[in-house]
């Protein structure tokens, strides 16, 4: 079972404020190691340098999309089994039917709340503790 | 949750940049320069704004941002083309946007049926039947058979193996010209390496041998790699190191337990071989010193790699947001460090040569680089106007539509920098210029076709950088000025005496007197009682210019001519009597002492200089503020100053005494605007010198007739001497 303590999450999305605000749910479920990046290809960059357990990801950036990153961390030796959720909006379901092909491991409609992105992560790493 | 509050904050902040990526994205389709991208960073910003809002709470504006979206969503995926009737509904909903997030931020909820028809107009587009967006917030895709895939611990990789590695360079390994980083990194290379570093031995610093290596690694390696291909990264070194390389049979330690998919469990320190060593290496090392000393550094560096380990990276972004208090407060210590190191000048000229001869070659070093300070720091301060120019689309088409008017906007040199506190202040000058020429410039189409021009008018709008100035440029192609109407206005409000001679210049000024509008009815758009003489008031209150020329039913032109930097600028240090004055570089010419013969008398004038071939005008500096000058005619020096375009004339002071950055320092809170000053500054002796307004010099000598010293106006001459 994860200990949420312990757990690296990155964070990925090109808004400041959506950031922040998947920080702050992120704390309340007692995560504390929590990376940020701006985009998918700064994100890569951070998976690839340090040990990092789950991404959260948004879909719309510049640069590197969330799909982009997606198929970027599959296609990596190293980390090609990294849990990864993605960050969407409402009626982006055909971009759920592409992230799936993908191999994503779950999604998250935005705006949810903390009970939701429990839920969500429990799904993906099993119960938190 | 006050965070909650301070990211609310966030969030209308990035609003602000995604709106302007959406008016500048739609202008440019508009204009067709857009591309693909341009519709897809369109709807990226609304797409952000949407999610954000979402985040937020700000229902009404996830509503509308939705509609919005998908119109764009369709038109990035060619359901739908662009036309013009689309593109004004899209421009109009971005405005919608904007006033949405307007009322959000400002708390405010807006009402149930606001911008309906836009929106209708955009459910129209696409027949995207109403309330189609009312899905339930944050809840999944029902209808879509996705099922979360459970992360699974690897077991092992299919033919992997995990090696247990223990290195120890040896004395010699460095001495022979190799780097252990080098192997660390070459091992990384074969699949994942988990180190840490064993720093125990490393002396303290004095006692650091460079070519000793004092660290050694133990770790795990997991790749796929057979054993030989491990040991030969080591190949070069074997003989020198200590080194063993032990397959396991089984991974625990890096696998996983299936049923606790725990994080990695770090051993000991990692060492994260490709961040730290380029921090390492100080720039202490000559670069032709051999490689081992190099990292005989880098070893004393790694004495703590606890330290290391203890704080990971945050986020990685390329910019950050600063607090502009913070920034002005180091634009402030900036301008004190200017004052003082002007003054430490001061004291090291006074001292005996033998000893000031090494302090000024140091405090030359100190003078360069606080001049790069000031830049680095302006430059952070500086912003493209087009953050002021963005607001003018949507405003010259909200104007167009109320006066029934056909306006078209160029704008270029939108990126153009400058300070920001001028950018603030530029807003209301500028709209209210391209308020009067949308309203009184440019005609009526059905006029327009009459005078044989083209139905829509043109405003155009450009910014550049010309000789150390911003100069905004402000140009339509209406109908003018009309001088005889302007003439009898300002004759009616006895602005202008009945028997005045003027030229048309002249007359075409007049409009920029207080009080002063043409507008034959005030129309609810200008004409509020607010004037061109507000604008050019406030265009001189940051030190700027404004001029105008028009060509009558051809159009007019405004031109303001801005400093980039309200802060710190470059100053002559020059002398009349016993006062000190600075006039500013960018109004500088060139200086002079021309020889007796080139200076006319001429009646009316206090003698005209000849300068290659061309008569200036020169107004003394002294008589104009009533200071006795200690040079005679003859003598002194003869500064060509610039007033407003195209204005050249001669300043004639005593003694130029340097040129120095001066911090401005604003008077008018306590004395209010003096004519022919435009600030002060602090000199490096302390005292308080004035900074003169040329231009300004300039209209007071020609308006005032050349007469003996004390006709100029009392109380000003009382301030200058009084200093």
């Amino acid at each position: 079972m994860p200990i949420a303590s312990t757990l690296k999450v990155l964070i990925v999305d090109d808004q400041n404020s959506v950031r922040q605000m998947t920080r702050l749910t992120l704390e309340e479920l007692g995560i504390r190691q929590i990376y940020e990046a701006e985009n998918g290809k700064s994100a890569f960059q951070t998976a690839t340098l340090q040990p990092v357990d789950l991404i959260i990801s948004d879909f719309n950036m510049p640069e590197m999309d969330g799909l982009g990153l997606l198929r970027a961390v599959r296609g990596h030796q190293a980390i090609r089994k990294l849990p990864f959720i993605l960050l969407t909006g409402r009626g982006d379901r055909e971009l759920v039917v592409k992230a799936a092909q993908a191999g994503v491991n779950n999604y998250l409609v935005k705006p949810f709340t903390t009970p939701i992105l429990r839920e969500k992560i429990e799904q993906v790493l099993g119960k938190l503790t | 949750m006050s965070s909650f509050e301070q990211l609310k904050h966030t969030f209308f902040d990035e609003c602000s940049d995604l709106l302007q990526q959406v008016e500048q994205g739609l202008t440019d389709i508009r204009e067709q320069n857009g591309s693909d991208d341009t519709v897809n960073a369109v709807f990226r910003a609304v797409h952000s704004i949407k999610g954000g809002a979402g985040i937020f709470g700000f229902d009404s504006l996830v509503g509308f941002a939705h509609v919005f979206e998908t119109v764009l969503d369709a038109i990035r995926s060619d359901r739908l083309a662009i036309s013009p009737d689309n593109v004004d509904t899209l421009l109009t909903a971005g405005d919608v946007l904007s006033d949405l997030v307007t009322m959000s931020r400002a708390g405010e909820t807006p009402a149930e049926d606001y911008g309906r028809d836009c929106r209708m107009a955009l459910e129209a587009l696409m027949c995207i039947e109403q309330g189609e967006e009312g899905e339930a917030l944050g809840e999944d895709f029902a209808d879509l058979d996705f099922v979360p895939v459970p992360f699974v611990p690897d077991e092992e990789e299919e033919s992997g193996h995990v090696y247990e590695i223990s290195f120890r360079p040896g004395a010699e390994l460095l001495k022979k010209g190799n780097e252990p980083l080098f192997i660390l990194r070459e091992l990384r290379a074969l699949g994942t390496l988990e180190l840490s570093a064993d720093a125990a031995r490393v002396p303290p610093l004095s006692e650091i041998e460079f070519d000793q290596p004092y660290v050694s690694w133990t770790g795990t390696l997991k790749t796929s790699a057979d054993l030989a291909a491990v040991e030969g990264v080591f190949d070069f070194v074997s003989d020198d190191c200590d080194l063993s390389i032990v397959e396991k049979a089984s991974a625990p330690a890096l696998a996983l337990p299936p049923d606790a998919p725990t994080p990695v469990p770090e051993v000991g320190a990692p060492v994260m071989p490709e961040p730290l060593p380029a921090a390492m290496a100080p720039p202490l090392v000559p670069a032709d010193a051999p490689k081992p000393v190099e990292a005989g550094e880098a070893k004393a560096a790694l004495a703590k790699p606890a330290e290391t380990k203890a704080a990971p990276p945050k986020a990685v972004a390329t910019t950050t947001r600063v607090e502009l208090e913070k920034i002005d407060r180091v634009v402030n210590m900036v301008g004190e460090l200017v004052i003082a190191q002007a003054m430490l000048g001061q004291i090291v000229q006074d001292l005996p040569e033998h000893i000031s001869g090494r302090l000024l070659q140091t405090l030359d070093e100190v003078v360069h680089h606080t001049r790069e300070l000031k830049d680095s720091v302006m430059s952070m301060r500086a912003q493209p106007v087009g953050a002021v120019f963005q607001r003018m689309p949507r405003l010259v088409r909200e104007l167009a539509t109320k006066t029934g008017k056909k306006v078209r906007l160029e704008m270029s040199g939108e990126n153009t920098e400058v300070d920001r506190s001028i950018v603030e202040q530029l807003a209301d000058p500028l709209t209210h210029i391209i308020r009067n020429s949308v309203d009184h410039g440019i005609e009526k189409p059905a006029d327009r076709l009459a005078s044989g021009k083209s139905e829509e008018g043109t405003i155009r709008l450009g910014a550049e950088h010309r000789g150390g100035r911003i100069v905004i440029e402000i140009k339509d192609d209406g109908a003018g000025v009309n001088p005889e109407r302007v003439l009898k206005k300002a004759r009616e409000r006895g602005l202008v005496s009945a028997d005045a001679q003027l030229t048309d210049d002249e007359i075409t000024n007049l409009i920029f007197m207080p009080g002063f509008s043409t507008a034959e009815t005030v129309s609810d758009i200008s004409g509020r009682g607010v004037g061109m003489d507000v604008v050019r008031r406030n265009i001189q209150d940051i030190g700027g210019r404004i001029s105008l020329k028009s060509e009558r039913g051809k159009g007019m032109t405004i031109q303001l001519a801005l400093p980039l930097t309200l802060a710190v600028m470059d100053g002559m240090v020059i002398r009349v009597g016993r006062e000190t004055y600075v006039v500013p570089m960018s109004a500088m010419v060139e200086c002079l002492r021309p020889p007796r013969s080139d200076i006319h008398g001429l009646v009316g004038t206090r003698g005209m200089l000849r300068l290659r071939g061309e008569l200036l005008p020169i107004v003394h500096l002294g008589e104009l503020l009533d200071v006795a000058s200690t040079e005679s005619d003859a003598g002194g020096v003869v500064i060509i100053a610039e007033a407003g375009e195209d204005i050249r004339f001669g300043l004639r002071v005593d003694e130029l005494c340097g040129h120095q950055q001066v911090v401005i320092k604003s008077i008018e809170e306590s004395y209010g605007s003096i004519p022919g000053i435009a600030a002060a500054t602090i000199l490096g002796n302390g005292r308080v010198a004035f900074i003169l307004d040329t231009e300004k010099l300039y209209e007071m000598a020609a308006s005032e007739p050349p007469a003996p010293a004390g006709a100029i106006r009392s109380e000003n001459a009382a301030f200058a001497l009084g200093n």
